[in-house]
């Protein structure tokens, strides 16, 4: 059964079995335990402070996973984003540089359009000239990254302008509220309008479920794949530039390995990765449970080397549940 | 389809036992090793507590991030860094922080967080390592490098060794092992950009400006990696036929280097910095001549003594530099069993 022809809004746990609650809330409902369990053995897990440290750190790594949702509904892939967001991170802080004396907003732009520009790359190949996602996007990898390199020289750019750096590390209401949240929130909210409010979401879910029922529907199927990889390239961009302007310069292994977190969080938000069936909101839990499982692991000293595991088993654990409201 | 759901369940049960099993163990570790840590200290008051003058430290906190935790130098100054905070009653809480800044810096953000007394950054990146350092100056918690340079005028002191001198060392020992000062060299280096690899190749050429006569023929970076290193001789060795010596900024490339040689059946010395485990074997059985010693172990103690003078509020120096030891043939037995 379709899950997402059910009306929204309405009690969903009492017309569910216990199985498909699980199946559904599983990652929620871990999320919530983790916290329970970690702020029980070290309640200064729940200061404010921590709070909002974990929060902007899923909200920049967390943008590659809500394009990586597109992607995946699709029944696409993509790994270049990692590359995208050094990439982009590394364009925008040449432009962000004092000596360069270009306002803030001139970076970021070029940054978001350096995504642009390589996501729109991504999705002609893909869409039109028939590469698949895997290998299409395995080879812009490298591009971005050769791309970045050129222009670095593979030195870190530092010495950026003070209204640059404030997109990673300023913040507003005060100091409370930091520039990446507010980044995310937007970001989110224009998302969940595209998902959940507009056609566009409907034709992504579905090229991602029947391609031939949708073509034959009348869906210009090719443009819908390859807006995914733009939207996909244009988040991991301005995951780059915030970086660049949080860690105050640009660096050439940003985004190294990233790809790989972000189709985590999306395959533990519930999104499988055959397409045409999954949900935004999951992503969004799928973030905050890597972020906060990352996060609260250093919080009590575990051993690296047990994070790498128990992180494993958390991702195939999730995607286990998932799989139970198949059958 | 029932065994299956069973089977889910059993999982995360065990999943989640594990993660308390963990904790626990972690967090029972930490107050046993406190106890055990205090009565030592007691035990031998005078000698180790007096000499290092560490006493102080008892009970405190210490965070430290490493750029990495996946690697042999990195752990080594973790074990060296945990025994002695064992010994000396001093909780300290390593993070690994994978090779990215971003990472360490969100990890210095936990530690502030968690209410260490100070903090210990081997940087990833010299500048964008800059914003981890001034996170913890916002919040008024000393701020110690190690390592590996940051570029920052907020750092409370830095402990490392001096990479010229390296650099310096090991061209020197070249010149003074062939016996010449007329002969072609291959440098391999360390990702570019890096201080070690900007350091180190300075380090070189300082001794190469007094021996004109001593030619660079190749000089390429292999990323600190034994098999990038391995392929670049293979190249450098078909298209130069008058390298007389292969300088390493580390000891992974020398000896990915020297296996590129030895399998091309050449005979070409091979030098590098760091002294691995790996290098002290290869150095026993002549395969390299010589590795410049970095102390990961005197450097990370001493680290931790500034972090606990400093959030004492001592006062502490800007530099505190370890000196490069070289390993050669004639003291290699002194370094077998260092590990």
């Amino acid at each position: 059964m379709d899950e997402k022809l059910k009306p929204r809004g309405v009690s969903i746990v009492g017309s569910m079995t216990p199985k498909q609650f699980f199946a559904t809330y599983g990652s929620l409902i871990g999320l919530i335990a983790l916290f329970f369990v970690i702020s029980i053995i070290k309640p200064n897990f729940l200061d404010i402070g921590n709070l909002i440290n974990i929060l902007r750190i899923a909200s920049i790594n967390g943008l590659l996973a809500v394009g990586m949702t597109f992607v995946i509904l699709t029944g696409g892939i993509d790994l270049s984003v990692g590359a995208i967001m050094g990439c982009a991170g590394m364009y925008s802080a040449y432009f962000a540089q004092q000596s360069m004396g270009q306002p803030a907003i001139v970076a970021v732009l070029i940054g978001v359009v350096v995504g642009l520009a390589l996501g729109l790359f991504n999705g002609v190949i893909i869409a039109y000239l028939k590469v698949p996602p895997f290998v299409g996007t395995l080879g812009s990898l490298g591009i971005a990254k050769g791309i970045m390199f050129l222009l670095s020289n593979a030195k870190p750019i530092p010495s950026l302008t003070p209204e640059f750096k404030f997109i990673g590390g300023g913040s507003i209401f005060g100091g409370n509220l930091p520039v990446p949240i507010v980044i995310m929130i937007i970001v989110l909210a224009i998302c969940f309008l595209l998902v959940y409010k507009m056609r566009y979401g409907r034709y992504v879910y579905a090229v991602g479920g029947n391609m031939n029922a949708a073509k034959i529907s009348g869906i210009n199927t090719k443009a819908i794949i390859c807006s995914v990889y733009v939207i996909s390239g244009v988040l991991a961009a301005l995951a780059g530039v915030i970086t660049s302007a949080r860690v105050t310069s640009g660096v050439t292994s940003t985004g190294d390995g990233y790809e790989v977190n972000a189709i985590a969080m999306v395959v533990i938000g519930g999104t499988s990765l055959m397409g045409g069936r999954g949900r935004l909101w999951g992503t969004v839990v799928g973030i905050l449970l890597l972020t906060v499982l990352t996060s609260g692991l250093d919080f009590l000293g575990v051993n690296t080397y047990y994070q790498l595991i128990i992180k494993g088993f958390v991702v195939i654990g999730a995607v286990m549940l998932d799989g139970l409201n198949q059958d | 389809m029932k065994r299956r759901r069973i089977m889910a369940m059993v999982l995360a049960l065990v999943m989640v036992a594990s993660m308390f099993a963990l904790a626990a163990c972690n967090s029972g570790g930490s107050s046993s090793t406190a106890d055990t840590g205090s009565s030592a200290a007691a035990v031998d008051e005078g000698s180790s507590a007096a000499e290092t003058g560490t006493s102080a430290g008892a009970g405190m906190k210490i965070g430290v991030t490493y750029y990495s935790l996946q690697n042999e130098f990195t752990v080594r100054m973790d074990n060296a860094g945990q025994a002695y905070c064992d010994e000396n009653d001093i909780t300290l809480v390593s993070y690994d922080g994978n090779y990215d800044a971003a990472t360490q810096l969100a990890q210095t953000e936990t530690m502030i967080a968690e209410g260490c007394d100070a903090i210990i950054i081997d940087p990833v990146d010299a500048e964008a390592c800059a914003a981890s350092v001034e996170a913890a100056y916002n919040a008024g918690i000393p701020c110690i490098g190690a390592n590996a340079m940051v570029n920052s005028d907020v750092l409370t002191s830095y402990i490392g060794s001096q990479d010229v001198l390296a650099g310096q060392d090991i061209m020197q020992y070249m010149i003074d092992y062939l016996g010449r000062d007329d002969f072609n060299i291959v440098i391999i280096e360390g990702p570019m950009g890096q201080s070690a690899q900007l350091q180190r190749l300075e380090g070189i050429e300082n001794i190469l400006k007094d021996h004109p006569d001593i030619t660079i023929l190749a000089k390429q970076t292999a990323n600190w990696s034994r098999s990038e290193a391995m392929t670049i001789m293979e190249s450098w060795l078909k298209s130069y036929d008058n390298i007389d010596a292969v300088m390493g900024e580390n000891d992974e490339m020398a000896l990915g280097a020297r296996e590129a040689i030895k399998a091309a059946g050449k005979d070409i010395p091979c030098i590098g910095v760091d002294g691995i485990t790996d290098a002290v074997t290869a150095i026993q059985n002549g395969d390299m001549i010589a590795s410049d010693f970095q102390n990961a172990e005197a450097q990370m103690i001493k680290a931790i003594e500034v972090a606990v003078a400093a959030a004492n509020g001592e006062e502490v120096e800007d530099f505190y530099w370890i000196p490069f030891e070289m390993i050669t043939p004639e003291n290699v037995e002194d370094y077998v069993n260092k590990y």
